[in-house]
């Protein structure tokens, strides 16, 4: 039994050891370093550690930013679910022979690298880029639209960039949902609709709760999309993080934007967890 | 080629190999912007740099090494002051050199006549931005030997201890140096660094679009031009203008003028389309037609589009440069002087800025610059327009007041 018991534990080393140097450790970086202060070099003074970068954190400066973080990730969280449940569910349930292959198809993209389909966006949506040029050669518009820069183009690049994290726990979740459950409420004289909104949506919530993490939570740190897609209105609570990190060179007060966002991120998550369990699965 | 240059044929091999090249001449701020968001995730990464030192190839077996610093330099012939010989004994160089540059920012065979000269094996890296290159010198152990900071960041980084003084009788070049930069402000005598380009900063728009003859910093906030205007994503140079165009000093720390600065530039702000690296790139796709922009990318965009046009404004422009130093933990401290006296001669100075597109501060070169860069005002302006031009200085602990107020104003409070 004892025996047992040690073994357990040292199965769970690797992954402990894993996380205490690759989370727990520079997360506790980043929080002392948020409590230090810059030199005028850009280096940073633990001398005198204190809470004033988070006072500053917490001035009104930063709300329309915080704002517009929000609004790009929830906007981006809904339309990434709305896109990739149908076609989730599509593959689970017509995909045949082929799910494999469509599974892969839809990792594809990740053979590319972010930023240079990023950068195919911006060939996409420019003045005089390739929408554009449809849209004046159709005669549909005179002058070139603005796409690029625009909000709509961050939530855009957003969604494309992440309906293949959210395509896949769905695809799981829709998958491993007994067929015989929703024939069972058909038998019972539920249509089509009602047993899909009764019954597979329900069981599928995990599978949408996982997808919705794994959205939001990368497109609220995400700095790339709103650089590139972006523009002069477009400034998210990332984009600052890494201007203070990189153009202003102050570590700490990044640091405390960082550290904060790190934890309104897991309160936010782990409280959505737990509401949404005791709703639909307790 | 590099007997070509000392033959002196400069003339109808050189402008077929410019035109070869100016195709592929892609300017280095060009390559800023995306290499930014690569970069970021390697600002962290003292370890890349430990590697790229680690790196390095097997030394070379001591070639008989010719006595550097008696080795005149090769445009001394034609340029007017001639170096003199050190009478000093030379000391012997290291086998290898690890030089720090940013990308497509040096002549294409400065290197290899380098290494063929003084039978030193270089590793030459690139970085893609200055963040990147700050951050992996600031560890104090990159493993280079010679980085290029600019002007603006010399007394930083001697005040930090990351570059050592400059031995300058291993440089009997720096007789070379024009007037200007024979004692720079910002490094009295040359102590610590060498120029090695220069660059100015004014705004660039497209002729096609743009039909006026615009002259002032007031255009960037002219409402016909809404959403098809940029400014440089740089806090010194974007406050810059605001306070050129309140007639205050580019370098000012009193807060009521960067108070009034900020709010000139919050005035803008709803006018622009973005806050930019990649100036000209974002005008050649036509995104749009007039942006804050620096000289060197704005010529090499206008290889590509001769509708472009480089503009420094009557209220004044920003002259910035680089400079080559040598870093104060270098493991090859003497090649890095070889390498700085080699960058500074006439012929080397002048096949670099026939590549690259920036004037140096090289007097001597200008005998074997391409006429056509001299007479580019966008590369070499008149002296109307170097008048005008303002430099930034250092300025230590007040920098917070501009790049707070950069944060302020992109985040729209």
């Amino acid at each position: 039994m004892g025996r047992d018991r040690t073994r357990d534990a040292a199965l769970l080393l690797p992954g402990m050891a894993w996380l205490v140097v690759f989370f727990a450790v520079p997360l506790a970086i980043i929080f002392v370093v948020s409590l230090g202060t810059r030199d005028q070099y850009g280096g940073v003074i633990l001398d005198t550690l204190g809470p004033r970068n988070y006072a500053r954190a917490l001035e009104p400066d930063f709300l329309p930013t915080v704002a517009n973080s929000l609004r790009y990730a929830t906007l981006t969280t809904v339309l990434t679910i709305v896109i990739s449940y149908p076609i989730a569910y599509w593959i689970s349930r017509y995909g045949g022979h082929h799910k494999l292959l469509l599974l892969v198809l839809v990792m594809l993209p990740f053979w590319t690298s972010w930023v240079i389909r990023t950068y195919a966006w911006m060939i996409i949506l420019g003045d005089s880029g390739v929408l554009n040029g449809i849209l004046g050669s159709l005669g549909v518009v005179d002058e070139p639209i603005m796409l690029l820069n625009t909000d709509l183009a961050v939530v855009l690049g957003m969604t494309y960039g992440f309906l293949p994290f959210a395509i896949l726990p769905l695809y799981v979740s829709i998958d491993r949902l007994d067929p015989a459950l929703v024939a069972a409420a058909r038998d019972l004289y539920a249509s089509g609709r009602a047993a899909f909104w009764h019954v597979t949506l329900p069981l599928t919530m995990p599978g949408i709760i996982a997808a919705a993490i794994l959205t939001f939570i990368p497109a609220i740190g995400d700095f790339v999309t709103p650089d590139l897609l972006g523009g002069a209105q477009t400034m998210t609570i990332a984009k600052v993080i890494q201007m203070l990190f990189l153009s202003s060179r102050d570590w700490p007060f990044g640091a405390a934007l960082g550290f904060l966002l790190i934890v309104v991120t897991v309160v936010a998550t782990v409280g959505t967890l737990r509401i949404l369990r005791r709703e639909v699965i307790g | 080629m590099n007997r070509n240059h000392r033959d002196g044929s400069s003339n109808v091999g050189e402008d077929e190999l410019a035109r070869l090249l100016a195709a592929r001449r892609l300017s280095r701020r060009e390559l800023l912007h995306r290499a930014a968001i690569l970069g970021a995730g390697l600002t962290l990464a003292p370890i890349a740099a430990a590697c790229t030192a680690g790196a390095s190839p097997t030394p070379v077996p001591a070639t008989p090494t010719p006595a550097p610093a008696t080795t005149a330099p090769t445009g001394a012939a034609t340029a007017p002051p001639t170096p003199v010989p050190s009478p000093t004994p030379v000391p012997t160089p290291e086998a290898e050199l690890n030089v720090y540059n940013w990308d497509y920012y040096i002549g294409e065979n400065t290197v290899s006549s380098f290494q063929d000269k003084y039978g030193i094996k270089v590793t030459y890296d690139r970085f893609p931005d200055y963040e990147t290159m700050t951050a992996k010198i600031s560890t104090g152990n990159s493993g280079f030997d010679v980085t290029f900071p600019t002007g603006l960041d010399v007394p930083g980084f001697l005040a930090r201890g990351l570059v050592q003084p400059l031995d300058l009788s291993l440089i009997p070049n720096k007789v070379n140096l024009g007037a200007d930069w024979q004692n720079p402000a910002y490094d009295p005598g040359n102590a610590h660094s060498m120029p090695y380009m220069w660059w100015t900063t004014g705004f660039a728009y497209d002729t096609e679009k743009i039909t006026d003859d615009l002259t002032s910093w007031a255009a960037l906030w002219d409402e016909r031009w809404k959403k098809k205007m940029a400014m440089l994503d740089d806090y010194r140079e974007t406050f810059a203008v605001a306070l050129m165009r309140l007639g205050y000093s580019v370098n000012t720390t009193s807060d009521a003028e960067l108070d009034e600065a900020l709010a000139l530039l919050q005035k803008q702000n709803p006018l622009l389309r973005m806050y930019t690296s990649d100036d000209v790139g974002e005008l050649k796709a036509g995104n749009v037609w007039l942006s804050h922009a620096w000289s060197g990318s704005a010529y090499a965009a206008s290889q590509d589009r001769p509708s472009l046009r480089y503009v420094i404004p009557t209220e004044g422009g920003v002259r910035g440069s680089d400079t080559m130093v040598v870093l104060a933990n270098a493991p090859h401290p003497i090649a890095a002087h070889l390498f700085i006296n080699h960058m500074l001669d006439a012929e080397v100075s002048a096949a670099n800025t026939n590549y690259i597109g920036y004037m140096g501060p090289n007097e001597a070169a200008k005998a074997f610059i391409d006429p056509s860069i001299l007479a580019n005002p966008t590369v070499n302006p008149d002296k109307a327009a170097i008048d005008r031009l303002v430099e930034e200085v250092d300025l230590g602990a007040d920098l917070e007041k501009y790049s707070s107020r950069f944060v302020t104003l992109k985040s729209g409070a």
